[in-house]
């Protein structure tokens, strides 16, 4: 392989000093950009266009970056330019469904390439000139559809070592679960898990949008309750219960789970007051809420008995599952955003997870009302549409696992945890939703 | 029940000075029958051995149409009078409930005579008379017939409980005790506790699937099924163009299982397949089996060679399923179906209803369906309300235009035949104070004259009063008026039956759902190849949401075609490799034809 990918990538360091802060997964926003250095680049495709696989290091931390380049950039591509290559334009290839189409085919060959290697999972036969349908941007990665049977997800910061998504998805997968997407194939690179592909649900539709379209059913009467509306949602709520009930066992079943006491959580509750201390200094209007919340998780030490702790979702929220004519689906097993990589791969209650849904039940209802002129009447109904859905979907996890409503004291701490960690994103990112969170706070503690 | 062994075994019928069954009897004790031959024969409709495939049905209660002879009752001359209005409506092929000799005790399902028409309705030369006048205006007309029973009125009957040794004394299910297959479970558990019924005359007790009245028929008995198998000769002779067969899983017993769908069951099935196929192509035979999709296939008979019993099953958990997606605002429960219902052989097709003179009960589907139908509608007081009522469309949905037409459109393009219910097309309401089965059978809204113009008979003579309310009432909803206004239901409907017609993508295509990620959008592409190789290709897009909604299609593969909006011929913009976006007003749909740009427009 020749030197020159890494040499025509080298000389866009400028360029992409510039690019990489303006990209919605770069992670040290707010700070300069001084270090920006390419650790290695490969290339994919020859000619016009031609594509260049890039790993580079900025400001200490790694990304992949794809670079697609053309003599003419089309006017459709204008906006994902990064720079000038000698006469020719680099942008990022990620856009380009003409170089992307070529990855899964990378993928079936069982290539390898200057360090890459792009594997299918053992058994699957993958289909191959499927034409390549780039999707929406995530926080962390960029998302690639080929043709109505597979999504690439592109991890933007790649981290050295095992992967946590692809770990859990292929353990699920052994186990015969029905409620995720198929794992098909890996690109491995530089010690990391560089892309996953999995099969493509085409028939999906987010559990946000199917809920939200029962909230705005349920606002839209003028009196009628939550159970009486057509658009009632607690049908699907307790399916989806059923569902995240099944992934833990069938996790716990695979990966083991194990059972600690409360003594146990000591390093779980310094975490949860520490960020708690963080969020105070930052957000004023929590303060009249701290002696309340510092009491609920404390309460946690007084749980008797075990409490069983395996490898769970780790953010589970309803932009995390996907209705299918088959059922619901979870997606996106890579943790929390916040936490650290060491700290994602930890065991922990599923009930976080269980919490995670239920903070985004409350989400749910109350979107449609926040930012707006406070209307009491729109509230007490989406409060009603929230508690209604968080206790079937508690129903439908107890038809297939234990009751979450049965462990309050420890489901209570890790919604509180999670509404304090939710004040800070809403303050620094949607100061009108901080309400949402705040109101939970007011509401729990 | 009388006991007289010397009654004339036509006694029960009551149809003296009409043609029947059991007039006389020959020396050797066979019930003499009329003949096909005996009556006129209706011209052919025009020979399309698939006519079915692509067809829209009406279902139409004789009774309720229109009254010829100012009796009060619907009647056949009456609704061959109709037949220009229903051809201009452009409907394919009309359903009739069963019109035989019957005494009433079960809706006409109780058949005291196949060879002879309820007097009421006319005779069998006025069906003759219909069926002419039907198919000289390129329509057909199928009927429901019942193989497994009879009404213990039926000569065969009162032969056989009279005459054990005679030529009846085997055609029905006789045994000394009550104890046999009892591992049958007993249907109607309201009225009977037994499948077993004493005769006193005969001194037997005979076997029953559905009520005490009605005797099974013992398909054991080789002549048993040489009888039906004429009795389907002689309406086909007469000319009419297939069956409903009703009830068909209970026609064979067997010890140690439940008696239904047995082996023995389907030979016979495809016996009559074989009648049809050798001496009557192009007639179809519609299976009456209320279970699950995938064991409904079973009677379309052998996939290998395109099916050798039904031609036609109806498809029926996909009704409530259409209703629920609507009121949730989500596609799931229409597309979950879909998904669930297994491929058909190439010769067999779904009927598809909103609505008809029955009503879906849950008790007839899988328990995993029971439980989710049960799960969603129990907890939403106002479908709830509705389970086991049966309503009309236009009440159901609030009388809401828009959702009546989302309902037609997704019912005229979803895979199947169509089948729609009378006075459906003109938004008629129901009486719910009619009780439930009388409910929706009130008579046809033809004018804003007496009796809705049905009949000129005394408005109380009239077999069920006419719906007289400000909203549905004949004044305001009726045939006359919809029909001058080209705003109206009546004309919407007849045009969206036209542009079914003109694109075998709905019949004959196959279906392919087009997922979104916008759940309360339901798209989906049929395809249909014609033989000379072109392609005809429809995209339906749903908005089940009384909200306008947006949606992106990923139609890729169809880069550089042009969808044509099929209403009003709109081009829309190409497709291109991006997703497609449309956006849909509340309850709104589109019907697209997909063409290729070189076939489009003026020569460049």
């Amino acid at each position: 392989m020749s030197t020159r990918p890494l040499h025509a990538v080298a000389s866009l360091t400028d360029d992409l000093r510039t690019w990489l802060p303006a990209q919605r997964w770069f992670a040290a926003k707010g700070r300069d950009l001084t270090d920006v250095r390419v650790e290695r680049a490969v290339g994919l495709a020859d000619g016009d266009p031609a594509l260049v696989h890039a790993l580079v290091e900025a400001n200490g931390e790694l990304y992949q970056v794809l670079i697609g380049v053309r003599a003419e950039l089309p006017d459709h591509l204008a906006p994902f330019a990064i720079g000038q290559l000698g006469e020719s334009h680099a942008y990022d290839a990620t856009h380009d469904p003409e170089l992307m189409s070529g990855l899964i085919d990378l993928m079936a060959k069982g290539a390898d390439l200057g360090g890459l290697s792009w594997r299918a999972e053992p058994g699957v036969e993958l289909l191959t000139g499927l034409r390549a349908r780039p999707i929406g941007v995530e926080q962390s990665n960029t998302s690639v559809v080929f043709g109505y049977h597979y999504i690439l997800k592109l991890f933007r910061r790649p981290v050295l070592g095992a992967n946590r998504d692809v770990d859990l998805h292929r353990a699920l997968w052994a186990a015969g679960s029905k409620q995720i997407a198929q794992p098909v194939g890996v690109v491995e690179g530089a010690g990391a898990v560089l892309g996953f592909a999995q099969r493509f649900l085409g028939d999906s539709a987010e559990g946000w949008a199917t809920a939200t379209a029962s909230v705005r059913d349920l606002l839209a009467e003028g009196d009628l309750h939550a159970r009486e509306v057509g658009g009632d949602f607690a049908g699907e709520a307790s399916r989806l219960g059923a569902a995240v009930a099944q992934v833990h066992a069938d996790l716990a079943t695979t990966l083991g789970s194990d059972v600690i006491d409360a003594a146990g959580m000591e390093s779980s509750l310094a975490q949860m007051h520490r960020r708690l201390d963080e969020v105070l200094l930052e957000v004023p209007a929590l303060a009249e809420h701290e002696a309340a919340v510092r009491a609920a998780f404390d309460a946690v030490r007084g749980v008797s008995g075990g409490i069983p702790v395996q490898h769970v979702h780790g953010d589970l929220h309803l932009g995390q599952v996907l209705r299918t004519t088959a059922g619901w689906v979870l997606i996106d097993f890579e943790g929390e955003p916040a936490a650290a990589p060491e700290e994602r791969v930890l065991t922990r209650s599923p009930l976080r997870d269980v919490a995670g849904m239920l903070r985004s039940f409350d989400y749910a209802a109350l979107h449609l009302v926040a930012g707006g002129e406070p209307d009491h009447q729109q509230e007490v109904r989406a409060a009603e549409w929230a508690d209604r859905n968080r206790a079937a979907f508690c129903e439908g996890y107890a038809t297939v696992g234990g009751d979450p409503r049965e462990h309050a004291a420890l489901l209570r701490a890790f919604e509180l945890d999670k509404a304090v960690y939710e004040v800070r994103y809403e303050h620094r990112n949607r100061p009108d939703w901080v309400a949402i969170p705040l109101a939970a706070i007011k509401r729990a503690a | 029940m009388t006991v007289d062994n010397d009654a004339a075994p036509d006694a029960a019928l009551g149809l003296e000075g009409v043609p029947h069954t059991g007039e006389s009897v020959t020396a050797d004790g066979h019930l003499v029958e009329p003949q096909a031959e005996d009556f006129t024969s209706a011209r052919q409709a025009p020979p399309d051995f698939e006519w079915y495939k692509s067809a829209v049905f009406y279902e139409v209660l004789v009774r309720a149409f229109n009254d010829s002879d100012g009796n009060g009752t619907g009647d056949l001359r009456g609704l061959a009078d109709k037949l220009d209005y229903l051809q201009w409506l452009g409907v394919d092929c009309l359903w009739l409930p069963p019109f035989y000799a019957s005494p009433l005790r079960d809706g006409g399902y109780d058949i005291s005579d196949f060879r002879a028409v309820l007097p009421e309705f006319g005779t069998v030369e006025d069906f003759s008379y219909l069926l002419d006048q039907a198919h000289r205006r390129g329509i057909r007309v199928i009927t429901d017939l019942v193989l497994n029973h009879t009404s213990d009125a039926h000569p065969w009957f009162q032969e056989g409980r009279n005459h054990p040794d005679g030529p009846y004394g085997d055609y029905y299910v006789w045994s000394d005790t009550d104890e046999r297959y009892s591992d049958a479970r007993i249907i109607f558990v309201d009225t009977e506790t037994s499948n077993w019924t004493y005769d006193p005359v005969r001194g037997q007790f005979y076997w029953h699937r559905f009520f005490s009245h009605q005797p099974d028929l013992n398909y054991e008995n080789p002549e048993v099924q040489e009888a039906m198998l004429d009795v389907l000769r002689f309406w086909l002779d007469i000319g009419i163009d297939g069956f409903r067969l009703d009830a068909v899983p209970y026609l064979f017993e067997e010890e140690g299982t439940n008696c239904e769908n047995l082996p023995r069951t389907h030979e016979f099935l495809k016996k009559c397949r074989k009648v049809v196929d050798d001496e009557y192509p192009g007639r179809v035979l519609l299976a009456e089996a209320n279970q699950w999709p995938a064991d409904v296939v079973e009677y379309f008979g052998d996939p290998e060679i395109g099916g050798d019993e039904c031609h036609m099953a109806f498809h029926f958990p996909l009704m409530p399923r259409i209703f629920m997606a609507v009121r949730r605002e989500s596609r799931f429960p229409i597309s979950e179906i879909l998904a669930q219902t297994p491929a058909i052989p190439g010769g067999a097709q779904w009927g598809i209803f909103l609505r008809n003179h029955d009503e879906l009960t849950l008790e007839m589907v899988t328990d995993d369906e029971r439980d989710y139908m049960y799960a969603e509608y129990a907890k939403d007081p106002r479908m709830k309300a509705n389970i086991g009522i049966r309503r009309r469309l236009a009440p159901l949905l609030d009388n809401d235009r828009n959702q009546q037409e989302l309902f037609t459109a997704l019912l005229l393009s979803l895979p199947g035949s169509p089948v729609l219910y009378y006075g459906d097309e003109i938004g008629m309401g129901d009486n719910i104070w009619l009780g439930d089965r009388d409910a929706v059978r009130t008579p046809m809204q033809w004018s804003p004259d007496r009796n809705a113009g049905f009949s000129r008979c005394d408005p109380g003579r009239l077999y069920l009063p006419a719906i007289a309310d400000p909203v549905y009432g004949f004044q305001a909803v009726n045939v006359e008026s919809q029909m001058n206004n080209t705003s109206s239901l009546l004309h919407w409907t007849r045009r969206m039956l036209q542009v079914r017609t003109e694109h075998t993508a709905f019949g004959k295509g196959d279906f392919t759902e087009l997922g979104s990620s916008n759940p309360s959008v339901l798209a989906y592409l049929r395809r249909h190849t014609r033989p000379d190789g072109t392609e005809d290709m429809v995209i339906c897009v749903n908005n089940l949401s009384r909200f306008p909604q947006p949606v992106e299609l990923h139609l890729s593969e169809l880069e550089g075609r042009i969808p044509v909006e099929l209403t009003g011929g709109v081009r829309f913009p190409a497709i291109g490799e991006l997703p497609y976006l449309l956006t849909l007003p509340g309850h709104g749909f589109y019907w697209f034809q997909i063409t290729d740009p070189q076939e489009e427009g003026e020569p460049q």
